[in-house]
Formats: structure tokens, C-alpha cells, sequence
């Protein structure tokens, strides 16, 4: 008995070094810097808090609050990745996820964060995050990067939903697993598409992702739906205007609107090569659309017509929304603000 | 006594063979005269280097692979505010050519729009497209430039090679230290007024402006005001000479010292041509200096000639016994200033040493020339009757302020004085404190703010988001750095840090282009802006930048982070230099290690830390040489301690005037201050060697003092007033830098005379007990 104790001792201390050569020291998780410039360098995504007070994320691990759009505050922050989205499930509650599968939380409205998950060596980076409610959420990301919590995000585990794969696809995977099982673990990690945005629309969950990907879900993404191919290029985001349609934008311009619920698709033609990042709804039904070069399209109509505000610098815009008759913009040069009143 | 005795056997000699000595020196000035015509302005970028200072190091150490730090921007703005028009193509591909073919320039690293290595990338559904930003089959016309401008943006060089709002573009080149085909030396004078005809004068036109900036043209432009500097020099002479005329009421008497000091600027520019040296632009005004230095020592000659000639003493026997009286406290004023200008040799920057030489040589000769040429010419001066006449006739008036003067010898005015001194050295010695290192003032601190150059850099630090004031913090690190994440991550890391630092308008390195080349490879997705950890797709960001791009070398062991400052005044580079070396010791590991420093930003941090470290040691060897020979010559401590006293008060008040007029201490203004003592020490000299005799016979201080007024007193005071008064001219120089110079040395000149007649007996008082 002591003597298998000595050996499982000596095999653990094996082990540990064999951990820890394989984890560089770059491995290990960095507060973030609190920069002066933190608001003036690429920020990805931001969110309302109940109307209250703003988050937006960006590189780096920052995390900048604010009460009023002008004054930004750096949240302290326990890692250095940059970071893709923020979700608030109410006001105090929130969750942001970057680079390295890192998934953070907040408690107190987004002042102070912590680190529920971390996994550099994965090379994935998360892209989107949403929560049902304060328990049950599902984050996504790279390559079919797919975790879900159903503790607040205490545990995280992976999830593989090969119903979002092509038919031959999931034929080349069962196959695999039989013939050879370590190149179907690879496989696994890297077949699906990039899934770049969640987007809940009521009960049903819509997520797109790259070259055309779109699927929904109406069990919080337990099962997913994956719908008619309509385009080959990848969609970066998904949303519903006032008047109930659904819009999908993308790479080099592509926009696409549907008005039955995903199962057809119509091109919008909006003559322009830059990317769209973001499309987003104001309360007052006016359509947003954000995208690389500076890109700034404006629709009061539904998105019939689109008027061009694109900004002169050529900087990509990432996403934005409406406060308080101010559009703020996440652009790769910080928070770009514009007053409605400009947008004529 | 053996050193009277040296000086009678030297006099014997020279006065009996005077012929002989005066052929010489005419033979001899001759000689030196043709030689002098031959000098030339010369200046060169590594003259002005620290070059054994450790950041100097490091430049030297990747010179080779990432270039030096010897740029020429050069801007060409449409007046239109819009580049993309045929003209301006035209002409920017000309004018790109042109400079291209220039010698000097390094052609590998010409950089614009019309550069090969001037390429773009683009993400497109399948995959990846790119080229020259400016295609092969490039015509100028509305689609063309349509073109060209979309491709300008994609590549990401819109503030670099672009100005922000499009109504410039730059041509940026290196410029070779020695021509690597011809093995000589680069004129960067020459090559400055090339720039200005080949490429200003020839591209400039009602459409385009043309706008350079770079070390090579600004010593180009110092040098063309240096020029005038002729003019105030024949100005200082004019005023000097009338000025000593009216002192002295004879042309022979104003004509022989005057002569003399040219000679020995003469002697000095020939010398120098001999030794194979040019004049630095900088060094420009040490020639005058000399003058000066010299015509104050001739006026002590021909006062004391003249006053013995008026005694009744022939002209030969009063130059002789003149020549006996002056030759060792003149010489010993000399002497120091030459000793004192030989230590700035130990300051390790090209320029100082060339000052070193230049100034030591020329006082040197202030020894041959104004000690022993000038009262052997003077022997043979027939002084008119008149002149004696004038000369013999009691002036009452004088010796009554004279007399009144020499009560500062007395205790009770010498206490006022010396509280006084005590009050403006402590409020001096802190203003000195504040003395700033390095520049002042964004551009060229020795041109004027509206000069031509000046205002050139102000348009492009505008317009563009880049200068010349950048400095690069070399990355040294392992071979094949480049793919791995942690060693590139550690780059990204200190890179964003100095961002933050305050001064740093921009920043670029391997690690920031590989990340939006990641982006790039990833549909152009910003969010995709990060280093990858896997090492096939770090490869694949880091290995599309060439080593042309000067962020790597070729196996990326070495790789710069370059810091684009918003200028290089002296507290920008402080607080930008601090930072980067804390942030260099916190992330240096032993692979990695962040080394200062390269660019034209970092020779100037080297440059200030060198001349920060020299100040100290220089002040120490200038008075240490000073002291040394007051020492040897007076044989007193309480004599030396009245000559260096007001000495040191008056170069402590210098630095705080510098401090005032917010001129900062640079390569170009640190020697000043030696040459301020230098030109200060004669007064005390003269008065005090006057002084100790009576005062070892027993004469009471104020009388000792008395005496030594009415002999020295009005020369002193006089060349006081006639240097300060030629000097003050200056600040109508086109050169910023004279202007400068000029205002520090009118007040050397004047507060250097006042310690010698003011401090110094009250000193005296003090240290000499009543009998």
C-alpha cells in the first residue's frame, strides 16, 4: 500500500513537470494593463446595461464602463485576450468572452471581472455569449467552438452538435470514428464552421457563422436547425428589424433579408465592398449597418433603402447601438460617437 | 625665480633679432593664409554620436541590417489639398527617381508610393490578393488613381506614405555614412544643397510644394546661415576697431592688436586645414571667440605699451618691458584657456572633440601672436607727440572713479558685494538646476522657429502620423523569434505599453503588422487582430513581412519596435526613454532583451544622456585646469581663490540665463560654458597679477587695488564693453543658434568683467588681513 502511494506520488510529480513544460509561461492568465489609449484601440462589442450604464469590450482584456457614453472607465480585468462580445443578463450580471476560450464574469455591473474559463491551448477564440437566464447560458466561437453552462457559468463543458454539419460531412465523421479514431479528434475540433454570432430572437435562437452558415434553435441551442444555404461567403451577424424581418450580414458588403423566418432569402444591393460586422435596431426602427472601411449604413424603411454615412478615416466599425439620441460605435479606434441629429 | 629669468633671456632674444622674428611670422602667416582659404564647412551624422554611449551600441550592432538613423523625409503636398491628379504622380514618380539617383542615398531604402516594396493586401471570398500599391500598368487617369487610392488604404500606409487627408505623399530615404562605392566620406553639406536644387528647386511649382526635413538638410540650411555669419563677424571687427581707437586715440595702436587676433584666426583656420580638419556649422562662431580672446589681450598690450610710452620710455624699450610685464599672466590666462578647452577631448562626441581642438588651437596661438608678435610690431610704432601728450596728461576724473572703485576693497562695501553674489548664485545656482537636457523646441533648435526647415517639420508632423523623431527599441532575441507566440506576445506587450506613454504619437513592430496580417488571412476580421498561438499560422502572419520592411532581420532574431514621438524636446525624451527602460527591465528575460536604442530619436536620447553625464566631469576639468595654473602662477591660494570665485558665480548665472531663455544643454550648447570661463579668466588674471607684487611689498589692499585699476582697469572694462558690444549683434543672426550664442556671450563677456572688477576685490578684502 505505501509502497503504490510512493509510486502514484512520483508519477504525479511526472506529470506536473510534463504540465508545466507544456505550458509556457505565457500560458497563465495576465491582469490586464490599464491603459490611457484603452478607449482609443480596437473595441469589438457593447452593450446597455437596463438603460443605466454601457460595457464595452475590446483588446487586450479591456472592459470599459461608462454612465453617461463620454467618460470611460477600465474595469479590472484578470486577463489579457482580447475580447469579442459582452451580455448582461440583468443589471448587475454579465459575461464577456475573447481570445483564448476565456470566459469572464461580472457581479457588480461590469466593474470588477472573473475568470471562469481559460484554455489558451485550445487556439480558439470565442466570439459570441448568451444567457438564457442567470444560469443557463451557451458561449461560441472558432472552428465550432461550443460551451455551455448551466450553473451561472461555474462549469463550462463542450459541445459538439454534428446536426450543424453537411449531410456528407457527418458521413465523413462516422466514418472516421471508426477507421481512425485520433484523426476524428482532430477532425472534430476544426470541421465545423466558425460560429461568429448568437442571436436571440424571442424564444429562437438564430447563429451564423462562416461561408453562409445559419442555423436556429428553439431549445436555447440544445438542437440546432441548420437552414437552406443562400450565400458561400461567411455572416457576421443576424438580427430582426421593427417590422419583423430578419437581417444577415456579411463579408464584402453582402446583406441578405428574409421574411419568413430564415427560409428564404433575398440579397440586398447596397454597392459596397467593405465588410459588414454588425447590423443593429434602434427603438425608434431605424437599421444599422456597420462594417469595415469605415462603413456606416443607415435604413428608416426596413431596410428598402439604405443611406450612406460612412466614416472619412476608413476605420472598421465592429458594432454599436443608440444611447440617448448618440450612436455609439465600437470601431477599431476605440468609441466613435455621433449624434443622431448628423445622421440626416 | 627662474621663470623671470626665462622670460629675460626669451625677451633678449626676440627683441634683438626682431627682423627675423617678423619674417617669420609673416612667412608663416602666409603659409597659414592659403591653407585657410582651403577650409571648408564640413559636418557629418556620426560626428554628432555619442558613438561609445551603450544605445550607440546597439545602433552600431543592427546598422547593417535596419539602416541608420541619418533620414531625409521628403514630403511633396498638393496646393489643391487632393494628390490623386496626373501632375502630382508625375512629378512624386520624378522626384522619387531623382533622389533615387542621388549619391548618398541608400536606393534600397527609398520609400514612397512608387517603391516595389510599396505593397498592399486584400482579403477576397477566396482567399487572399495584394500587389504594388501603385500597379505595373499604372496610368494617371481617373480610374488609375481610383485605384491607387483604394490600394493606398489597404495597404495601411495612409499617415506614413500618405498624409491623413491625402494632400501630401513621402519620399523617406537613408543616407549612407561612407559611400559604399566610392569609400568616401558622405558631404552632407553638398548633398543638402542638392536636395534643394534637384529636388526643391526642380519639383516645386504653383501646384506643389515641396517640404524637406532630415539631419542632412538642417546642418544644410545651419550652414547657409553660417554664411552670414561672415557679415557679423565683419561687423564685430568694425565696431571693435573703432571702439579700441577711441580708447587708445592712435591708428597704429587700433590697427596692430586688431591685426594680430585676425592673425591668429588666421593661424587657427590654417592650422586646422594642416591637421586635415573642415569647420562643424556648429563650431562656426569659435573663430570669432578667438578674436575676441585675442583682442583682449592686445588692448592689455598696447595700454601698458602705451602708458609706459607716455612715461617717457622709447616704443621699443616700453614694448619690451611690456612684453616682460604681460607675458605671464597673459600666458597663464591662455594656457588655462587652452587646457580647459583640450578636456572637452574626454566627452566622447565627434563634434565636441572637433571644438576641442578648434578652440584649444586658437587660443593657443593668441600665446604666439598677441604675446610676442604684438609688442615686437609695436617696438617699432613712432608715437606722436601728441599721442604722448595725450597720453602723459593726468586724468583726474578716471582715478577719481577709479579711486571710488577701489573702496570695494574695503571691508564694509566688500560685505554688501559679496552678500549680493552670495544672493545671485543661490538664485542662480537653482534656476541652473532647471537646466533642460536635449532640445527645447520641436524641429532644428539652432534655426528659427519660422525658418524654412522649421516650419517644413511642423507641416509634416501634421500632417502625417509619423516624423523624423522616431526611436527604435531593439528586440534581441533568439533566432526564429518571429513564431514564437510567447517571445512576439512579449513584443505586442511592451509595444502597447510605450503607446500609452505620453509623447508616443504612433508605434509599429513585427508583432502589430503580424497581427493585422492575421486579421488579414481571416476574411479581414478584427477581431481576428491577435497573435496566434499556433506556430503554422504565426508563420504564416509574420513570415508576409520582408526584412525591406526594417521590422526584422533575417532570421528574426532582431526586431525593432518603433516609437513615432510627437517631437524630440528634451522632457518628451526623458519621459518616453524612462519608460521604455522600466518596461524594458520588467519584460527582458533571458532570451529576450529590449535594447535602447536606434533612429534618429534614439541617437538624440544617447546624445542627451552623454551630454548629461559630461557636464559635471567638464566643469570639473575646466576649472581644474584653470585653478591649476592660477596655482602655479600666482603661488597663492587666497589669489586663485579671488580669480575662480567670480569665475564660477558667473558660469553658474550662465546656465541660469540658459535656463530662462529655454536653451536646453545640447552637443552645440555645452561647450559654452567652458568657453566661458575661458574668455572670463583673463580679467582676473590682469587685475590680480597686477595686485600681488605690491601686495607681497606690504601696499594696503584698496591701494594695491588702486594702482592696478589705473594701469589695467580701463583696458579690462573696455574690452568688456567692446566684446559684448560686438557679440550683441547676433541677435539679428538668421541662425537661431547665433542668436543664442550671441546673448550668452554678451553676458559673459559683461558679468565676467564686472566679477573681475567688482567680486574679485571684494573676495580680497576678505582674504587679505590688514597689515
Amino acid at each position: 500500500m505505501r509502497k503504490k502511494n510512493i509510486c502514484l506520488t512520483a508519477l504525479f510529480a511526472v506529470f506536473c513537470a510534463a504540465a508545466m513544460a507544456a505550458e509556457p509561461a505565457d500560458n497563465q492568465p495576465q491582469q490586464a494593463d490599464i491603459a490611457r489609449l484603452a478607449e482609443k484601440v480596437l473595441l469589438t462589442d457593447i452593450i446597455d446595461v437596463n438603460q443605466q450604464s454601457l460595457v464595452a469590450v475590446g483588446e487586450r482584456g479591456h472592459i470599459l464602463i461608462s454612465n453617461d457614453g463620454q467618460n470611460w472607465l477600465q474595469a479590472v480585468v484578470p486577463v489579457q485576450a482580447n475580447l469579442n462580445s459582452v451580455f448582461f443578463v440583468n443589471k448587475l450580471q454579465g459575461w464577456a468572452v475573447g481570445h483564448d476560450a476565456s470566459i469572464l464574469v461580472t457581479t457588480d455591473g461590469g466593474a470588477n471581472w472573473q475568470l471562469q474559463h481559460y484554455a489558451p491551448s485550445t487556439d480558439k477564440p470565442l466570439f459570441d455569449v448568451y444567457f438564457a437566464d442567470k444560469d443557463r447560458g451557451i458561449a461560441v466561437g472558432a472552428y465550432g467552438l461550443f460551451y455551455r453552462t448551466e450553473d451561472g457559468g461555474n462549469t463550462w463543458q463542450t459541445e459538439f452538435h454534428p446536426e450543424l454539419l453537411a449531410e456528407e460531412e457527418q458521413e465523413y465523421l462516422e466514418e472516421l470514428a471508426e477507421t481512425d479514431p485520433d484523426m476524428y479528434e482532430v477532425e472534430r475540433g476544426a470541421i465545423l464552421p466558425h460560429f461568429n454570432r448568437l442571436y436571440a430572437d424571442g424564444n429562437v435562437l438564430y447563429m451564423v457563422g462562416e461561408a453562409g452558415f445559419v442555423a436556429k434553435s428553439i431549445d436555447n441551442g440544445l438542437n440546432w436547425n441548420r437552414l437552406e444555404a443562400f450565400y458561400n461567403g461567411s455572416l457576421f451577424d443576424i438580427t430582426r428589424t421593427a417590422q419583423m424581418t430578419l437581417i444577415t450580414v456579411g463579408l464584402r458588403g453582402n446583406a441578405f433579408i428574409s421574411n419568413d423566418q430564415g427560409q428564404s432569402w433575398a440579397a440586398l444591393i447596397l454597392n459596397k465592398q467593405a465588410t459588414l460586422n454588425s447590423a443593429f435596431s434602434d427603438d425608434k426602427g431605424r437599421l444599422y449597418l456597420v462594417g469595415n472601411a469605415g462603413t456606416l449604413l443607415m435604413s428608416t424603411d426596413n431596410g428598402v433603402s439604405f443611406k450612406d454615412f460612412s466614416l472619412a478615416d476608413g476605420k472598421a466599425i465592429v458594432n454599436g447601438l443608440l444611447w440617448r439620441d448618440q450612436l455609439l460605435l465600437t470601431t477599431e479606434v476605440g468609441i466613435k460617437t455621433i449624434n443622431l441629429s448628423e445622421l440626416k | 625665480m627662474s621663470l623671470n629669468r626665462l622670460v629675460n633671456k626669451f625677451e633678449y632674444a626676440l627683441f634683438r633679432h626682431r627682423a627675423v622674428v617678423i619674417f617669420a611670422f609673416v612667412l608663416a602667416t602666409l603659409f597659414l593664409l592659403f591653407k585657410a582659404t582651403t577650409i571648408k564647412l564640413d559636418a557629418a551624422f556620426t560626428k554628432n554620436i555619442p558613438l561609445k554611449h551603450e544605445y550607440m551600441q546597439t545602433y552600431l550592432r543592427h546598422a547593417q541590417d535596419f539602416g541608420g538613423a541619418n533620414n531625409i523625409l521628403i514630403s511633396l503636398c498638393d496646393n489643391s489639398g487632393d494628390i490623386f491628379n496626373a501632375n502630382f504622380f508625375d512629378t512624386l514618380r520624378k522626384a522619387h527617381d531623382e533622389l533615387l539617383y542621388t549619391p548618398g542615398v541608400d536606393r534600397v531604402l527609398v520609400k514612397s508610393l512608387f517603391s516595389p516594396s510599396t505593397r498592399f493586401v486584400e482579403v477576397v471570398e477566396d482567399g487572399f490578393a495584394g500587389g504594388p500599391v501603385i500597379p505595373a500598368d499604372f496610368v494617371a487617369n481617373k480610374a488609375g488613381l481610383a485605384k491607387v487610392k483604394e490600394n493606398t488604404e489597404k495597404a495601411g500606409i495612409v499617415g506614413r506614405m500618405v498624409a491623413d487627408d491625402y494632400s501630401c505623399a513621402m519620399i523617406s530615404a537613408q543616407l549612407f555614412e561612407v559611400d559604399p562605392d566610392t569609400g568616401k566620406q558622405l558631404d552632407t553639406i553638398g548633398f543638402a544643397n542638392t536636395l534643394e536644387h534637384n529636388i526643391r528647386n526642380k519639383y516645386q511649382s504653383d501646384s506643389i510644394s515641396v517640404h524637406i526635413i532630415g539631419f542632412a538638410k538642417m546642418v544644410g540650411d545651419v550652414a547657409n546661415g553660417a554664411k552670414g555669419v561672415l557679415l557679423f563677424f565683419a561687423i564685430a571687427i568694425a565696431v571693435t576697431s573703432i571702439m579700441v581707437f577711441f580708447f587708445c586715440r592712435s591708428i597704429m595702436l587700433t590697427v596692430l592688436p586688431i591685426a594680430c587676433s585676425l592673425i591668429a584666426v588666421i593661424w587657427q583656420m590654417g592650422l586646422l586645414s594642416v591637421m586635415g580638419f573642415g569647420i562643424d556649422p556648429m563650431s562656426i562662431l569659435v573663430p570669432f571667440l578667438v578674436f575676441a580672446i585675442g583682442v583682449s589681450h592686445g588692448v592689455q598690450m598696447i595700454n601698458s605699451t602705451g602708458k609706459r610710452v607716455a612715461a617717457g620710455m622709447n616704443a621699443k624699450t616700453a614694448a619690451q618691458a611690456s612684453f616682460r610685464k604681460l607675458l605671464v599672466p597673459g600666458g597663464v590666462a591662455l594656457l588655462s584657456d587652452t587646457v580647459g578647452f583640450l578636456t572637452l577631448l574626454i566627452i566622447e562626441i565627434g563634434v565636441i572633440r572637433e571644438l576641442a581642438i578648434t578652440a584649444s588651437l586658437g587660443v593657443a596661438v593668441i600665446i604666439l601672436t598677441n604675446l610676442v608678435l604684438l609688442p615686437v610690431l609695436m617696438s617699432f610704432v613712432k608715437f606722436s607727440q601728441r599721442y604722448k601728450e595725450h597720453a602723459a596728461a593726468p586724468t583726474p576724473k578716471t582715478d577719481k572713479i577709479w579711486f571710488a572703485l577701489s573702496a570695494l576693497a574695503t571691508r564694509k562695501y566688500a560685505a554688501v558685494i559679496l552678500i549680493i553674489t552670495a544672493a545671485l548664485f543661490a538664485f542662480g545656482y537653482m534656476q541652473s538646476q532647471q537646466l533642460k537636457i536635449g532640445d527645447l523646441h520641436k524641429g532644428a533648435p539652432a534655426l528659427h522657429e519660422d525658418s524654412r526647415y522649421n516650419q517644413d517639420t511642423d507641416l509634416i508632423t501634421k500632417r502625417y502620423a509619423i516624423s523624423v523623431d522616431y526611436l527604435n527599441v531593439m528586440v534581441e532575441t533568439i533566432p526564429s523569434a518571429c513564431t514564437e507566440h510567447s517571445i512576439m506576445a512579449k513584443i505586442d506587450r511592451f509595444q502597447w505599453l510605450m503607446e500609452n506613454i505620453e509623447g508616443v504619437q504612433s508605434t509599429v513592430s513585427l508583432a502589430s503588422v503580424s497581427k493585422s496580417i492575421n486579421a488579414a488571412f481571416n476574411e479581414g476580421n478584427v477581431k481576428w487582430r491577435v497573435l496566434p498561438r499556433n506556430t503554422q499560422s504565426l508563420v504564416q502572419a509574420s513570415s508576409r513581412v520582408e526584412t525591406s520592411t526594417g521590422l526584422l532581420n533575417a532570421d528574426c532574431s532582431v526586431m525593432p519596435v518603433i516609437l513615432f514621438l510627437h517631437d524630440h524636446k528634451a522632457e518628451t525624451m526623458e519621459r518616453v526613454v524612462f519608460a521604455a527602460k522600466k518596461y524594458a527591465q520588467e519584460l527582458n528575460d533571458e532570451q529576450t532583451h529590449f535594447m535602447l536604442a536606434s533612429g534618429p530619436a534614439g541617437v538624440m536620447a544617447a546624445t542627451n544622456e552623454a551630454v548629461a553625464e559630461a557636464q559635471q566631469p567638464m566643469m570639473w576639468y575646466v576649472y581644474g585646469a584653470v585653478i591649476l595654473l592660477c596655482l602655479l602662477s600666482f603661488r597663492s591660494l587666497r589669489a586663485t581663490i579671488s580669480v575662480i570665485v567670480p569665475l564660477y558665480v558667473v558660469s553658474v548665472l550662465a546656465t541660469a540665463l540658459m535656463t530662462w531663455l529655454q536653451i536646453g544643454l545640447t552637443v552645440s550648447t555645452l561647450p559654452v560654458i567652458a568657453l566661458g570661463v575661458g574668455i572670463g579668466v583673463d580679467y582676473g588674471i590682469y587685475i590680480l597679477s597686477n595686485m600681488t607684487p605690491m601686495l607681497r611689498d606690504g601696499v594696503p589692499l584698496r591701494q594695491a587695488y588702486y594702482e592696478a585699476l589705473k594701469e589695467r582697469g580701463s583696458a579690462v572694462l573696455f574690452t568688456g564693453i567692446t566684446l559684448a558690444i560686438g557679440v550683441s549683434t547676433w541677435v539679428f543672426s538668421a541662425l537661431k543658434f547665433q542668436v543664442d550664442m550671441g546673448i550668452l556671450l554678451t553676458f559673459m563677456f559683461v558679468v565676467n568683467m564686472l566679477g573681475a572688477i567688482v567680486v574679485l576685490p571684494a573676495l580680497a578684502a576678505f582674504l587679505w588681513r590688514k597689515k
